[in-house]
C-alpha cells in the first residue's frame, strides 16, 4: 500500500494493521481447528484400534504397554475414570484397580521383613504367584501403572530408583542421598559394611554409622554379627528376594 | 526350601541377620516372634520337650548353609520369650535347660482324658510308665511324653478329681487310678 502523508495516511495504516491482525487471528483459528479435527480423527481411530485389539490388550503385557504409550501421546488416559468409553470397552480400569489392591496387600504382608521397601522385581514375582490362576499376565509396566494410580489416592506408594533397580516404597519414610547410595551398594551382595562404605564412597565412619542407624531405625536394615571375620554386616531385605536362596558369603 | 529331615524350614532361617539379636525394638520383636514359632513348631513335630542352651547339636541353633549360629544371648532371649508367653519353663535357675510346652499343660490334661475315654479306662489303674510307653499310647501324642510334663498334667487332673496318683510297688514308679 502506498504510504500517504497526513491524517488520511495514518488512518489507513491503522485500518491495515487491524486487517492484518484479523487475518492473523483467522489463520491461527484455522490451524487450531485443523489440529482439533486431526486429533478427533486420531482418537476415533485409536478407539477403533482398541476395539479391534481388545483381546491383545488384555492378554499381552508388551502390547498393552505400547497401547498405553500411544494413548499418552494422544492425550487419552484409559484409566482416568472407571466409567466412560475406555473403561467399558476394555475393562482396563478394573484390571488396574484389582492389581493395586493386590499390590497393597503384598506390601503390607512383606513389611515386617523389609521395612516397607520392596524390590519391584520381587513385587511382580509375588504378584504373579498370587495371580497364577488368572489368564491375564502381569508385567512390571502394569505394576508401575497400578502404583501410579495408588499414588493418586494418596496412599503414599511411590517408586524410587536405586542404582539399576526400582524399589516400591509403601511407608512414608524419606530416604536421603546417603541412604540411597548405601542401598545401591547393597544391591551387589544384599549387605554392606562400614569399611566398604568408607572405602567406596569416601565417607567418614561417623557419616556411615549415622546413615546405617537411621536405616536400622526405619526397619529397612538388619545387623549381622555372625560372620567369622567379625565385621558387622548390614543387610537390606528390600534389595534381596525373599524367595531366592542365599548362599554363604565369602 | 531347606529341610531338616521332613521338616520345612521357614525362609527367614536362611537369612543371616536373623541369627543376630536385633538392636531395634520393632525389628527385634518381629525376629523373636518368628523364632518362637519356629521353636514350637519344630519341637512339636519332633516331640522334643527339653532344649539345652549349650547343646551344640540342636539343629535350630545353627544353619551351616549360611555359616551362622545363634549366640547364647540370642538363644536365651528367644526361649525367655517363650517362657514369658507360658509356652516354656526354665528347668534350672541358671537357665541352661528349658522345658518346651508345645502343648500347654492344660492341653496335655485334655489329651490324657481323651486317651482314657478312647481306651475305655475310666475306672482302671495304670502306671505312669504305662501311660507314657504302653501299647495303648502308641500312635498318640502321649507316647514318649516327657515324664515331668505328664506328671504335671496328671496332677492338674488330680486336683479336678478326675484321678488319684499313688506310689507304686517300686520306689520310682507311680500309678494312677482314673475316676472319670
Amino acid at each position: 500500500m502506498r504510504r500517504r502523508p497526513g491524517i488520511g495516511g495514518l488512518q489507513n495504516a491503522a485500518a491495515s494493521r487491524d486487517q492484518y491482525r484479523l487475518l492473523g487471528e483467522n489463520v491461527a483459528k484455522i490451524r487450531t481447528d485443523l489440529m482439533k479435527e486431526q486429533l478427533t480423527t486420531f482418537r476415533t481411530q485409536l478407539e477403533d484400534f482398541a476395539r479391534k485389539h481388545k483381546n491383545d490388550i488384555r492378554k499381552n503385557p508388551a502390547f498393552r504397554s505400547q497401547f498405553h504409550n500411544m494413548c499418552t501421546k494422544v492425550g487419552v488416559d484409559p484409566l482416568a475414570s472407571n466409567k466412560g468409553f475406555w473403561a467399558e470397552l476394555l475393562g482396563i480400569g478394573d484390571f488396574y484397580y484389582e492389581l493395586g489392591v493386590q499390590i497393597v496387600d503384598i506390601c503390607l504382608a512383606t513389611r515386617p521383613h523389609n521395612g516397607g521397601l520392596i524390590n519391584l522385581q520381587e513385587l511382580c514375582s509375588l504378584l504373579r504367584q498370587r495371580r497364577k490362576s488368572d489368564r491375564e499376565a502381569v508385567s512390571e509396566d502394569d505394576c508401575l501403572r497400578a502404583i501410579s494410580k495408588l499414588k493418586v489416592l494418596g496412599n503414599g506408594y511411590e517408586v524410587i530408583s536405586v542404582g539399576k533397580r526400582k524399589l516400591v516404597r509403601s511407608v512414608p519414610t524419606e530416604l536421603n542421598k546417603d541412604h540411597n547410595e548405601i542401598l545401591e551398594l547393597a544391591q551387589a551382595q544384599g549387605f554392606v559394611t562400614v569399611p566398604e562404605v568408607e572405602r567406596r564412597l569416601s565417607w567418614t565412619t561417623g557419616r556411615a554409622i549415622d546413615a546405617f542407624d537411621t536405616l536400622l531405625d526405619e526397619g529397612l536394615a538388619m545387623i549381622d554379627d555372625g560372620h567369622k571375620d567379625g565385621v558387622r554386616r548390614y543387610w537390606f531385605p528390600c534389595v534381596s528376594s525373599i524367595s531366592a536362596p542365599l548362599g554363604a558369603d565369602s | 526350601m531347606q529341610k531338616l529331615g521332613d521338616f520345612k524350614l521357614p525362609q527367614f532361617f536362611n537369612y543371616p541377620p536373623y541369627f543376630t539379636l536385633q538392636p531395634v525394638r520393632d525389628t527385634r520383636e518381629k525376629q523373636i516372634q518368628l523364632w518362637k514359632d519356629l521353636i514350637l513348631d519344630y519341637c512339636k513335630t519332633h516331640h522334643i520337650f527339653v532344649i539345652g542352651l549349650e547343646d551344640q547339636d540342636f539343629p535350630l541353633f545353627s544353619n551351616p548353609a549360611i555359616e551362622r549360629s545363634l549366640t547364647y544371648e540370642a538363644r536365651e532371649a528367644f526361649l525367655s520369650a517363650l517362657v514369658a508367653q507360658g509356652r516354656a519353663e526354665w528347668l534350672d535357675k541358671s537357665r541352661r535347660k528349658c522345658l518346651v510346652l508345645w502343648h500347654r499343660i492344660q492341653d496335655w490334661a485334655n489329651i490324657v482324658l481323651d486317651f482314657v475315654k478312647d481306651n475305655g479306662l475310666e475306672d482302671s489303674v495304670m502306671t505312669v510308665e504305662e501311660i507314657r510307653t504302653g501299647i495303648e499310647s502308641r500312635g498318640t501324642e502321649l507316647h514318649g511324653i516327657d515324664r515331668t510334663v505328664l506328671m504335671r498334667a496328671l496332677k492338674m487332673l488330680e486336683q479336678k478329681g478326675k484321678l488319684a496318683i499313688f506310689k507304686g510297688t517300686t520306689a520310682d514308679d507311680e500309678g494312677v487310678k482314673f475316676s472319670i
